[in-house]
């Protein structure tokens, strides 16, 4: 028995062009017995950075709010928003605290990131092991149950310069038809596509079995 | 440790027949043709022994069969197999149907129950009805004729994909029109290509090499398929094709 498979879940995230894409399946189980299936797993951190956080069910819970009393500390200290690369570091220090206890938790960053000398916001997303080894990539990122499912549908949709509107329909597909062949994850969806002037979040219907 | 008696226990030695050579088979069926394609690369371990052993193997001009999991039993798996239907020309001067041939895979598979060949088979070609056909097994003979299927290393990278790009899994047809249920050659090559090249950036066993058996039933040509070599026996009948891709070598 893994405990990284004890709860199921997944979070996939995505960067288009001047936005980015997160997105996570809505199931919570005991093993393969489902026990809830509205168990959102992504979290907003500032207006425009979200965190995934697939993995032991608990954690997420405890980790949510140790991330939020660490970015308000950050805020109320610096006077200032945390930026997603900053925020990206914190996450990593905060797991590598428990270098030998993990949390079980492979969290996933999405964000738009303020250049300080022009001020244009650009698309960031980030991953993470459970000790905090960051993975910063150009197009995407996977974690949780459904990892190498959603590595071979995206790595087959992904197109570089997605508008707002087909990263939605790029990160969707991926997601959908990757959970649908996952025992762990599944039952619906959720999504977030972070622009420069909005967040759309949209719930998806998936398949119910 | 002083005081505490020593127990000897005396040193055990277990030998392991099988091992896992990588690789990644995929097989889709159109309205009148197939195309099954493996790569070529063969590894065990972290090591790659080979950059070309081939998986997919023409049988017949209308069957062809793609082998992945253990190289060594995949190998004598589809050298038994092609003895058999040697046998069958012998004895009814023609060759054996598609259906046939996949029964006779399970038989072949379920005699060896309790000490089985460690192979994935995907066997393509085309029914007496001139159809394109794509049968599935597992090691044990347990098979189903479908559309499409991905097996090996990369199966779970692969399989997703296909349920999108073929069966047009969560993808709605616009109002009143429905989706294909066959697609024209031309999007079912561009489709395996693509699974290939992805699984080759994310998979460290796939990659090497891409081999792709085209089987057209009788009468049909393979408009447009350029380069594509014939390798079957007789062009009056149904016919096989071969097309090779590079693949990344890293």
């Amino acid at each position: 028995m893994s405990i990284m498979e004890y709860n199921g879940g997944s979070v996939i995230a995505m960067v288009g062009k001047d936005c980015v894409a997160i997105a996570s399946d809505l199931r919570l189980g005991n093993q393969a017995l489902t026990v809830a299936t509205n168990f959102e797993k992504i979290f907003p951190v500032t207006d425009r950075i979200y965190i995934g956080l697939p993995g032991l069910a608990t954690d997420v819970t405890t980790l949510r709010e140790r991330f939020r009393y660490r970015v308000n500390m950050y805020t109320i200290k610096e006077s200032r928003t945390i930026e997603p690369s900053t925020f990206a570091h914190l996450v990593s220090s905060t797991l590598y605290e428990r270098r030998f206890g993990p949390y079980f938790i492979e969290p996933i960053i999405a964000g738009l990131e303020r250049n300080p000398a022009t001020g244009e916001l650009s698309p960031y997303i980030a991953g993470a092991d459970l000790i905090g080894c960051l993975n910063f990539a150009k197009d995407f990122v996977v974690a949780g149950t459904a990892s190498d499912k959603l590595f071979g549908v995206a790595e087959g949709l992904w197109e570089p310069g997605l508008e707002p509107e087909d990263l939605f329909e790029t990160i969707s597909q991926t997601l959908l038809n990757a959970v649908d062949r996952d025992a762990y994850s599944g039952w619906g969806a959720i999504v977030h596509v972070i622009t420069k002037d909005k967040v759309i979040s949209r719930t998806l219907k998936g398949r119910m079995d | 440790m002083p005081g505490t008696p020593s127990i000897q226990r005396p040193t055990q030695h277990q030998f392991n027949p099988y091992s896992d050579n990588g690789g990644t088979i995929l097989a889709i069926a159109g309205a009148d043709f197939s195309i099954i394609a493996g790569d070529t690369r063969q590894s065990e371990g972290y090591n790659i022994q080979t950059r070309y052993a081939p998986k997919v193997f023409r049988l017949t001009d209308r069957a062809v069969l793609a082998v992945n999991g253990f190289a060594a039993d995949g190998n004598m798996f589809v050298k038994k197999v092609k003895q058999r239907l040697e046998w069958y020309r012998h004895a009814h001067a023609k060759d054996m149907p598609l259906r046939a041939i996949a029964r006779l895979i399970q038989t072949m598979l379920y005699a060896q129950r309790f000490f089985p060949y460690y192979v994935y088979n995907i066997l393509g070609g085309i029914e007496e009805d001139g159809s394109g056909a794509v049968y599935s097994f597992d090691p044990v003979g347990s098979y189903e004729r479908e559309t499409c299927r991905a097996a090996g290393a990369a199966q779970s990278l692969v399989q997703p994909f296909l349920d999108n790009q073929v069966y047009f899994k969560n993808q709605v047809p616009p109002p009143g029109r429905a989706h294909p249920t066959h697609l024209p050659l031309r999007d079912v090559l561009d489709i395996v290509i693509d699974a290939f090249t992805s699984a080759t950036e994310r998979h460290i066993e796939v990659g090497d090499g891409l081999e792709m058996y085209i089987v057209l039933a009788k009468g049909r040509t393979l408009q447009g398929v350029e380069a594509a070599q014939e390798i079957s026996a007789r062009t009056d009948g149904e016919r096989v094709f071969v097309l090779r891709r590079d693949l990344k070598k890293d």
